[in-house]
């Protein structure tokens, strides 16, 4: 009788304690309705970054800044709004991206405003799509680098999944699969003019340019063949590829060759010529996720129309000159001849000739979830100067996401790391997507 | 000697007699075992149709109880092109994740160009992967080598086809009346547990199909963490093959 009351009493107590199914029902509800198609859509972030910059006083490049005021250090606080969006009927659809932002520092307020995106596109089937107005296309493999990218705006290797703008051209996307080894052959040609007004930085004016890419996959290999031909820039070709050795280990590269390019080059004498030259940039590159789920993206950029050690130094050199010149007389016509040929040239974001990207990322360490903690390095191997990024980025917070990270730049002098703007750089950013 | 011989023969002819009729005997014994690849495919048959438009919606439940939640809607073609694209939360729209047999891509709206991808690499962070986002039919990915008969249920024991599938090996014990599985343990190739699911909530899709609406996933490597799949509709549709492209990645959109 004791042990039946006890079995009763034990009974009642688990059935107390245990969740019923209908609570659990509930629990996991899904309306689907919330998610119904929608013709207009529209999302985004707002982001707000704090920075601290230790500006490099000796280095080259914050000389050429700061030469009548220089300084320490900066700090900056920035905001920034993105705004995509689409509106679709069954056969046509409108898309636009657009980005404004505005950042204050102990000097100066800046803003700017622009449409990154904004076109139509015409999908009679699957098959086929007409595009026209403002796109990006974002060609190649490469993860921090694309050589091939022929028709993009550079990415920058700080931040290589940050929206780009895009150019105004009219595209043609044809796609077929098939069975067998070849599974895919899609076909995409752009035409991009450039005038008075429209993608005015792309080239010379008044022309018309073409570009087409050729994407196969055969035999579990990505592989594109592209092309560029017009006379805002001159004709150059394109090779890249991407496939899985194993389920953990993705390999990519890309080979780009442009017979006639040109570059501006301080000679030894002190003058300035148009240098021509066949220019062959490739990239290889490897993406590997170890059993502990970090990440390791590496890879090797050839930059065929960068500046030697010695052409980089020469530069440095002109600005170290400048800096005497001004200090001794007040005379800054040397700064703003540096100035002119750090344009376009010598003061572009990788002016060197060949790079390491190293970027590892833990996905979740310690059973933190949502938090990734990871460390890219960008390494100029022809000076052993680089820059190095530890970060953390957690996301536990749904539609937030709140990112810090540390970038140390280091070098001897006259190399590019050494000669930049920044000792260090500690962020702050905080994004809200909607 | 040769009356040895004989009786030899005599001998070998009784003892082939004997092991005829054994065999004999033991056929309908042997017709009778379950047949663990035919169960395997009706598992899959009754579990979804071949080709299909889905909704699910994904929530990670942290030990405090805090959830993320995350919609998806995929489709899939034939045995081996899926496409899942993310309708929600707003960090994660727009996001889709293409399959080509082994082959996988991201598509993140902001890069703007799709990546190769690993099958083991977690899309959106929590116990999921992207095997578990973009899981083809169980008799596409694993062979049975393995059944055992336990009343009510059999033990199936899978054995991945190929290196490149997320989990070694899988034991799955399925409902011998309705053929759907109830749990499912998940090994590495090391032999070790990576996570458990458990299917629950029988619900009527229409067209005939009747199959669990909720899918909950436990991992000892995420100790107190939960993670739940709940399936709102599931339908058959047939599409394009050219849909299951890279150049077609962006467009997922507009299948809805």
């Amino acid at each position: 009788m004791l042990h039946r009351r006890l079995i009763s009493l034990l009974a009642a107590a688990l059935a107390l304690v245990s969740p019923l199914p209908g609570a659990a029902a509930e629990e996991y509800s899904f309306e689907l309705e919330e998610f119904s198609q929608k013709s207009v859509q529209w999302g985004g972030y707002v982001e707000l970054k704090g920075e601290h910059l230790a500006i490099n006083d000796s280095g080259a490049l914050a000389r050429l800044a700061w030469y009548g005021e220089p300084r320490a250090e900066l700090d900056r606080l920035g905001a920034t709004l993105q705004l995509d969006g689409s509106f679709r009927t069954k056969m046509v659809s409108f898309n636009w991206l657009a980005q404004a932002s505005g950042r204050q520092d102990q000097e100066q307020w800046a803003d700017d405003a622009d449409i990154f995106a904004a076109y139509a596109s015409l999908k009679p089937s699957p098959l086929v799509s007409l595009d026209l107005g403002k796109k990006v296309f974002r060609w190649g493999k490469g993860y921090a680098w694309s050589p091939v990218a022929f028709i993009d705006r550079p990415k920058d290797p700080n931040n290589p999944e940050e929206a780009l703008e895009g150019y105004i051209g009219a595209g043609l996307d044809l796609i077929k699969s098939f069975s067998g080894p070849l599974q895919t052959v899609a076909l995409t040609t752009v035409a991009l003019p450039v005038g008075r007004d429209v993608n005015e930085d792309f080239g010379e004016p008044h022309n018309i340019n073409l570009a087409a890419k050729l994407y196969l996959l055969y035999q579990d290999v990505d592989i594109d063949f592209l092309l560029y031909s017009g006379n805002s820039r001159t004709t150059r070709y394109g090779l890249d590829f991407s496939t899985n050795l194993a389920a953990h280990f993705e390999i990519h590269a890309e080979l780009a060759h442009i017979p006639r390019q040109s570059r501006r080059l301080l000679r030894a004498d002190g003058l300035v010529e148009m240098e021509e030259f066949a220019d062959t940039s490739y990239l290889l590159g490897l993406r590997y996720l170890t059993e502990n789920e970090i990440t390791a993206i590496i890879e090797y950029y050839h930059n065929d129309d960068g500046y030697s050690e010695a052409e980089q130094a020469r530069f440095y050199g002109l600005v170290a000159e400048a800096h005497q010149l001004y200090e001794a007389t007040a005379d800054n016509s040397l700064y703003l001849r540096a100035d002119q040929l750090s344009r376009g040239a010598y003061g572009q974001p990788q002016l060197g000739r060949n790079y390491l990207y190293a970027r590892l990322t833990w996905k979740e360490p310690f059973e933190l979830l949502y938090f990734t903690p990871g460390c890219t390095a960008i390494v100029n191997l022809d000076d052993d100067s680089f820059s190095l990024s530890p970060e953390a980025v957690y996301s536990g917070f749904t539609n937030w996401e709140l990112r810090l990270r540390f970038t140390l730049l280091a070098g001897a002098d006259l190399s590019e790391y050494g000669e930049k703007q920044n000792d260090n750089r500690l962020e702050l950013r905080l994004r809200y997507f909607f | 000697m040769k009356q040895c011989g004989r009786l030899s023969v005599k001998g070998s002819r009784a003892v082939g007699l004997f092991f005829f009729v054994l065999l004999l005997a033991a056929a309908p014994l042997a017709a009778a075992e379950p047949d663990g690849a035919a169960i395997l495919r009706q598992v899959d048959a009754n579990l979804q149709p071949h080709s299909y438009e889905m909704y699910r919606k994904l929530i990670n439940i942290e030990p405090d109880g805090s959830r993320k939640e995350f919609v998806l809607y995929s489709v899939k073609k034939g045995d081996d092109r899926m496409v899942a694209l993310f309708l929600a939360p707003a960090s994660e729209k727009g996001r889709s994740t293409l399959r080509l047999g082994d082959n996988m891509w991201l598509y993140i709206p902001n890069v703007g160009k799709p990546i190769r991808i690993t099958s083991l690499q977690s899309v959106v962070g929590g116990v999921f992967n992207n095997s578990d986002i973009l899981r083809l039919d169980y008799s596409v990915e694993y062979d049975a080598v393995g059944i055992a008969d336990q009343g009510d249920t059999y033990l199936l024991e899978l054995k991945a086809k190929t290196k490149a599938i997320a989990y070694d090996r899988l034991k799955m014990w399925v409902d011998k009346e309705a053929l759907l599985p109830t749990t499912i343990e998940c090994y590495a190739a090391s032999g070790m547990l990576i996570k458990t699911l458990s299917y629950k909530e029988k619900k009527d899709f229409g067209d005939g199909l009747v199959r669990p609406a909720v899918l909950e996933t436990e991992s000892p490597l995420y100790k107190g963490y939960k993670s739940v799949m709940i399936y709102a509709r599931i339908s058959k549709r047939e599409l394009a093959d050219e849909v299951f492209s890279l150049n077609y990645l962006a467009r997922v959109e507009e299948l809805r």
